[in-house]
């Protein structure tokens, strides 16, 4: 399809000129006079109860206007991923609480008139909280004695597909456990929020979030009030990655411009942000894989343990998208997943970039190769043996998975990669060893055939200058939505993306959209603006028509009007003629929800070397390959991949929320909190698979989730190589590296290593 | 405290408490936003300025510090048109939430004044106390790269 103009290209993004001169106004930059400010008080235990709140002290404070704490909550408690009313996840978060359940749980705020004062008159609230003992281990927390109130302590879901495998000679079977770390969002701007009250008492809340529509409807239910006395505006927006997709502290926010009838904007610094708000959750994981004597998946067993943290939020909904994921990557007959969610006295755990797809893909990639090794097999073939083709259906009755190029992602990889020769490679037995590893893995594109509808609008005008205006209820992440919803509308209606804006979401002038979420940005709404600028096109060229007089069959659109008698017309000269003789705008109105959600896939290959004297792994080559059904813009996508690979290198390496007995974070600051920097990056190549996804804008989808799928697993599978080792639990820290080296020295010298694998193969292979 | 500062060639005289950190003086006091706060104790980088030629991440230093130094924002690196950098950094797309850009801009002029034509690890090195989330680095890398090679053709 060469003879796209702007679809394929790489477009520079809408705002990039402002982000370069330090003019773009994220919501901490704005300074309208007359905005009080708020600073929150969080629990300093994990777990207790409230028994005074004294703000006497914080009262005497110049500029000090209200001390807000659990009294001046609403009764009503919510859950911070619900969107439509019947949804039914558990509502068990109170605004201000006095029962905190972890360090950082809200249990009031301070308001006063300036940020400063805020601040100081915080500090001196004094707060006597008893405390209890806490939970900190989601393994554990499935048997402790509940802190929950009432509420459930575990939530358990189940998905399977097959019969079992029965046991045969040949067959071989593997079991791994995996537990993957508490990791922190770690967008560079904190979380904020501003609020007001408008004419005709409507609640304005102004978010860097994610779900316009989300925070409308958990405000309008918190506080009783009607949805359009609720207006939501997307506020320019310093990275979120999930973390700023629930409603985290909107409704502390609202809450003390309802009371108060002042404007407030509530700044959190950033070890609030780590303690308060959410987290990728934990996961413990153990996998049971049954394989025939030549490497066919026959069935397998998973059983995930996800940490919620304190709070329900999005956590069972991330479990059960782990277990998704599992019928969808490998052709597997039989196979049984089960969840349980607990809570722990931690961080609440929520949407974080793949929504628990790296945690299950960790848990499954990394036991996938212990089981290649264990069958002497290289762990590419193994797959290969294995992987889904296109068209294969999900066999849980979950949507098909489409044009499914996962295969093409791993051969073309292997060869790009030279695999097979540095597969072959010894790692070294000196103090650097070296060697590759790889992992497979796939995400969806919305929420087509999940119990959430996917749907949105769009309201597509032509200005009388023949600009475009997409008004849409678009949430811009910095991953380049805006760009890509320009190039897709301007390709269609001939028109250079600078000539068009598309607009954010604000609940009310934005028509509906569930959120930019789910990996559904690029798949859903961007198929949504293709079919509105078709529909705009068609009414444009018969309203040209029908004011010119011409036959429509003889009118091109191609960035100008064009006549088969030779004349031509500017959009803009089109549209005032159209308002003049028609008196009617050129502008249309257009939902769209999709009938198909395909499976994206990527193979990411890592090279690592590890030192085993201290321990440090350095990640020294990377290739990721991604089946992306056409690059809609191939400089911003790969930017996405470069992203999403520096999250999985954090994933796999360093980074991890951890809690001392008590449930105290002892790492909620950056200076403890080590995330890759730039000398840490490896190069990265980018291989792009595209093959046309039906359904997808120019056979588009999602790559913005996809991308950090992979990475962890991919790491820690060459590290095990590069060692000989079996790391499980991730990050792989140096101090978890040498204690592995320290076992297996043990274990050589001693009897030999625990051998968990049962291979009952016998000369003839049965299959 | 009084205290003189040049902030962007311009001289102001400012009263400041002995606890107002550089980035509340730039950003409330002269209304510099382009100074992002991500961390507040000198980490993520987001704030960073340039002091009399160095890189200082201004959240971790005191107004009061600044008395007769000379203090650069990314406000004050371009004139009519963009600095090369921020050419560069367009052209790479080096940029995606933008949070990070104003205070890696500047840590890379600061590199480039006093090295020129740095390699790829003396950038990285230049670079390593300023956090992105979004972009994995390497964009920002090749444009510093590319940054040098427009400005010593400039």
């Amino acid at each position: 399809m060469s003879d796209l103009r702007y679809v394929g290209r790489d477009i520079a993004r809408n705002d990039i000129v402002q982000k370069v001169s330090g003019q773009m106004r994220y919501l901490a930059d704005l300074r309208p006079g007359g905005t009080c400010h708020a600073r929150l008080l969080l629990s300093p235990v994990a777990h207790g109860r409230v028994k005074a709140i004294d703000g006497t002290e914080a009262a005497k404070v110049p500029g000090f206007i209200r001390l807000f704490t659990a009294e001046d909550s609403p009764r009503r408690r919510y859950n911070s991923a619900l969107f439509l009313p019947d949804q039914q996840d558990l509502k068990d978060q109170p605004v201000f609480t006095d029962r905190p359940l972890f360090v950082g749980d809200m249990i009031g705020a301070v308001l006063a008139e300036t940020d400063e004062a805020a601040r100081r008159a915080a500090a001196l609230v004094r707060v006597d909280i008893e405390p209890f003992e806490a939970v900190t281990d989601p393994v554990t927390a499935l048997s402790a004695p509940s802190f929950r109130d009432g509420f459930p302590q575990i939530v358990e879901g189940r998905l399977s597909c097959g019969e079992g495998a029965a046991p045969r000679e040949g067959h071989a079977e593997l079991t791994t456990t995996v537990r993957t770390p508490k990791i922190h969002h770690a967008a560079m701007e904190n979380h904020i929020c501003r609020s007001h009250l408008d004419y005709d008492d409507v609640l304005v809340v102004q978010s860097p979030c994610q779900m316009i529509f989300t925070v409308r409807f958990v405000l309008s239910e918190l506080f009783d009030r009607p949805i359009n006395r609720v207006r939501v505006i997307k506020a320019p927006m310093g990275g979120t990655f999930g973390g700023k997709q629930e409603v985290m502290i909107e409704p502390a926010c609202a809450l003390m411009t309802l009371a108060t009838g002042l404007p407030v904007q509530l700044n959190l610094d950033r070890n609030e942000t780590i303690n308060a708000t959410r987290t990728r959750a934990a996961s413990v994981g153990t996998v049971r894989t049954v394989v025939d004597g030549e490497g066919y998946f026959l069935h397998r067993e998973t059983d995930v343990v996800v940490d919620a943290g304190a709070y329900a939020t999005g956590g069972h909904r991330v479990a059960m998208a782990m277990g998704k994921k599992l019928f969808r990557l490998y052709r597997i007959p039989s196979q049984t997943f089960r969840t349980r969610t607990t809570f722990t006295n931690t961080t609440p755990s929520g949407a974080c970039r793949g929504y628990g797809s790296p945690q299950i893909h960790a848990i499954t990639e990394i036991h996938i190769d212990l089981l290649a090794r264990k069958l002497a097999l290289d762990p590419a073939v193994l797959r290969l043996k294995n992987l889904v083709e296109p068209g294969d259906l999900d066999p849980t009755g979950a949507p098909p998975l489409g044009n499914a190029r996962i295969k093409d992602c791993l051969l073309k990889g292997m060869e790009h990669f030279r695999w097979n020769e540095r597969i072959a490679a010894e790692p070294g037995d000196g103090r650097y060893r070296r060697a590759v590893g790889l992992a497979c893995a796939t995400h969806g594109n919305g929420y087509f055939g999940s119990p959430y509808p996917d749907f949105l609008s769009m309201a597509i005008r032509l200005c009388e200058d023949g600009t475009l205006l997409v008004n849409a209820g678009l949430h811009e992440l910095g991953n380049g939505t805006l760009t890509v919803v320009a190039q897709i509308t301007g390709e269609v209606l001939g028109l250079d993306p600078s000539r068009i804006v598309v607009t954010e979401g604000d609940t009310q002038t934005a028509p509906f959209d569930v959120g930019c979420v789910a990996s559904r940005v690029t798949y859903v709404c961007g198929a949504c603006a293709y079919e509105a600028a078709e529909k705009l096109k068609t009414l444009f060229r018969d309203q040209i028509a029908e004011a010119t007089g011409k036959d429509a069959e003889g009118i091109e659109l191609d960035g100008e009007v064009r006549f088969d008698d030779g004349k031509r017309l500017s959009y803009g000269d089109a549209v005032c003629l159209i308002a003049k003789v028609l008196r009617q705008e050129v502008g249309i109105y257009h939902n769209y929800a999709p009938k198909a959600n395909p499976a994206s896939f990527g193979v990411h290959f890592a090279e690592v070397e590890v030192d085993c004297l201290t321990g440090l792994s350095r990640v020294t080559d990377f290739l990721a390959v991604h089946d992306v059904g056409k690059a809609i813009n191939p400089r911003l996508l790969k930017g996405q991949i470069y992203g999403g690979v520096q999250m999985g290198l954090g994933m796999a390496l360093s980074e991890e929320l951890a809690y001392d007995r008590s449930g105290r974070p002892k790492n909620d600051r950056f200076s403890r909190y080590p995330l890759v920097n730039a000398p840490d990056m490896p190069p990265v190549d980018v291989l792009l698979i595209e093959e046309h996804e039906p359904g997808g804008p120019y056979g588009a989808k999602s790559i913005g989730e996809i991308c950090t799928v992979p990475t962890a697993a991919a790491v820690v599978n060459a590290v095990n190589r590069a060692l000989v080792t079996e790391l499980t639990e991730l990050p792989l820290t140096p101090e978890r590296i040498i204690a592995a080296l320290a076992e297996r020295e043990s274990n050589k010298t001693g009897r030999g290593g625990q051998e968990q694998v049962m291979f009952s193969r016998t000369t003839g292979d049965s299959h | 405290m009084k205290i003189s500062i040049t902030v962007n060639g311009r001289l102001h005289e400012a009263d400041v408490a002995p606890t107002t950190r550089l980035v509340d003086l730039l950003r409330n006091g002269l209304g510099l936003t382009s100074v992002k706060e991500g961390c507040s104790e000198g980490e993520c980088g987001a704030c960073t300025v340039i002091v009399d030629g160095k890189a200082v991440t201004s959240c971790t230093t005191l107004a009061f510090q600044m008395d007769g130094k000379s203090v650069t924002t990314l406000e004050g690196i371009a004139e009519e048109t963009l600095h090369p950098l921020q050419q560069a950094f367009i052209d790479h797309d080096a940029v995606q939430c933008g949070f990070c850009t104003p205070g890696m801009i500047l840590s890379a002029k600061a590199l480039l004044d006093a090295n020129p034509h740095p390699t790829r690890d003396e950038v990285c090195r230049a670079l390593e106390g300023n956090l992105c989330r979004c972009t994995g680095y390497l964009p920002i890398v090749e444009a510093v790269l590319d940054g040098a090679e427009r400005l010593s053709r400039s």
